[in-house]
């Protein structure tokens, strides 16, 4: 197995965000990890096949050898536009379900949606 | 560099994971985001990083408008009761508590790392994507000639899900309109010097919105970036004017009529074959044309998304 250094710190951070997802007891703290998550896999991405001193894409008659991989950087930024739209729909729900339970707390609102 | 940035971005993100007041948690988040956009930048793809910087002052300002209504801004509510039970139980009681998570979280991350792929990467498709970007889709940028030309499909449905935001946001809200009533003041405070300055910055936010995108195809930028800043112009118009007089009916039917436009063009230039049908003496002029009215009709849809979800979020669910 072969490792990138940059790979491993985006792995670490998103298993970080994972267990404070599922240790998280309020609503907002999970709505940040699904954030941090998701930065980690668009720094995964950017970061495969990617080795110091690669310049950025742009410009006329660039060599390949010399310039960072243009692909996953036009996926990425969709995926960061659309990682907004996550966190504004879940930030919707999370306001609805205070309205209805007025409280942030995961163990409360399980409780009362069990009765 | 990098390296250091990436100790700092994971030092962050621990401390999210200690902290319980949920103001400082979103703090934190700021400084994270600003770490990634670094991070990204060093990375050698300044438009990614261009589009987080302005992405993470949005998440920012709808994370500040949800705490600042629905939760205590000292300590997040749901952590304090927890707190005031559990600070009198044992150790071994807080091991059992987190020792599960924590080994699955381990276990997950090994199996994850054995059934990693190794780095040797494949690099035919970003060869033949940097050599003929210029004669295939023009510009100067290859990051705008994949998601304009090669792969605009993808631009199209990434597009299609913005219009699926707005409807789920609607839809989800406890407040059953989509419209906000016009022309009714805000009661938020505002600070006479902050309005000054914004005052000062608001125009030049605006043309550098409409800069990014005029320039999308030739330097870092483009409809995503400048979208955002754009909308980023009309969050200043609401600071400092104070009201909401903004019908948010009429933008959402203006960013559907934009976005079948977008799709027609695109459709019409890539998928039908005008491109192959251009003489070649005007190539050059059809290829920039293109650029610049895709980049156009983008900015213009990704910024009538966020000023949607931003009055939406700064009337409706503060009440």
């Amino acid at each position: 197995m072969n490792f990138d250094i940059i790979e491993l710190f985006c792995i670490a951070m998103f298993f970080i965000a994972f267990f404070g997802l599922i240790t998280s007891k309020s609503m907002i703290k999970s709505v940040v990890f699904m954030s941090l998550m998701e930065m980690a896999v668009i720094m995964f991405f950017l970061s495969i096949g990617f080795r110091s001193g690669l310049f950025a894409p742009i410009g006329v008659n660039m060599n390949p050898d010399y310039v960072a991989d243009p692909l996953p950087q036009a996926l990425m930024i969709t995926a960061i536009i659309i990682g907004l739209s996550v966190t504004a729909v879940t930030l919707t729900m999370l306001m609805t379900l205070f309205r209805k339970h007025n409280t942030t707390d995961w163990e409360i609102v399980k409780k009362k949606s069990a009765e | 560099m990098i390296y250091a940035m990436l100790v700092f971005w994971i030092l962050t993100a621990l401390l999210i994971v200690k902290e319980r007041r949920a103001i400082r948690i979103i703090l934190y988040f700021g400084a994270f985001s600003f770490i990634t956009a670094i991070c990204f930048f060093l990375l050698g793809s300044p438009d990614v990083a261009m589009a987080e910087a302005a992405i993470s002052t949005f998440a920012t300002i709808f994370f500040v408008i949800c705490v600042e209504k629905y939760t205590n801004l000292q300590i997040d509510e749901a952590e304090k009761a927890s707190d005031r039970q559990e600070d009198k139980k044992p150790l071994t009681y807080h091991l059992k508590k987190f020792l599960p998570p924590l080994g699955f979280t381990v276990f997950l991350c090994a199996l994850f790392i054995h059934f990693l792929p190794d780095n040797t990467v494949n690099t035919f498709l970003k060869d033949q994507y940097v050599e003929r970007f210029a004669f295939d889709v023009g510009g100067e940028n290859a990051v705008t000639a994949i998601y304009l030309g090669y792969r605009v499909y993808d631009t199209l449905f990434e597009a299609l899900i913005l219009v699926i935001t707005v409807v789920a946001v609607s839809h989800m809200s406890w407040f059953d309109k989509t419209s906000v009533a016009d022309g009714r003041r805000s009661d938020i405070q505002r600070s006479g010097m902050a309005v000054f300055t914004i005052r000062i910055i608001a125009p030049i936010l605006l043309l550098f919105g409409v800069y990014l995108i005029m320039n999308g195809h030739i330097s870092p930028g483009g409809g995503f970036q400048g979208g955002v800043a754009i909308a980023s112009f009309f969050i200043c118009r609401y600071m400092i004017y104070n009201i909401y007089d903004i019908s948010i009916d009429k933008i959402i039917r203006a960013e559907k009529a934009v976005f079948v436009v977008a799709a027609l063009i695109a459709v019409a230039a890539i998928f039908l074959g005008v491109w192959a049908r251009v003489p070649a003496a005007y190539l050059d002029l059809y290829q920039g044309t293109y650029l610049l009215i895709m980049n156009a009709l983008i900015g213009v849809k990704v910024a009538c998304t966020f000023i949607v979800l931003f009055y939406r979020f700064v009337a409706i669910e503060r009440l």
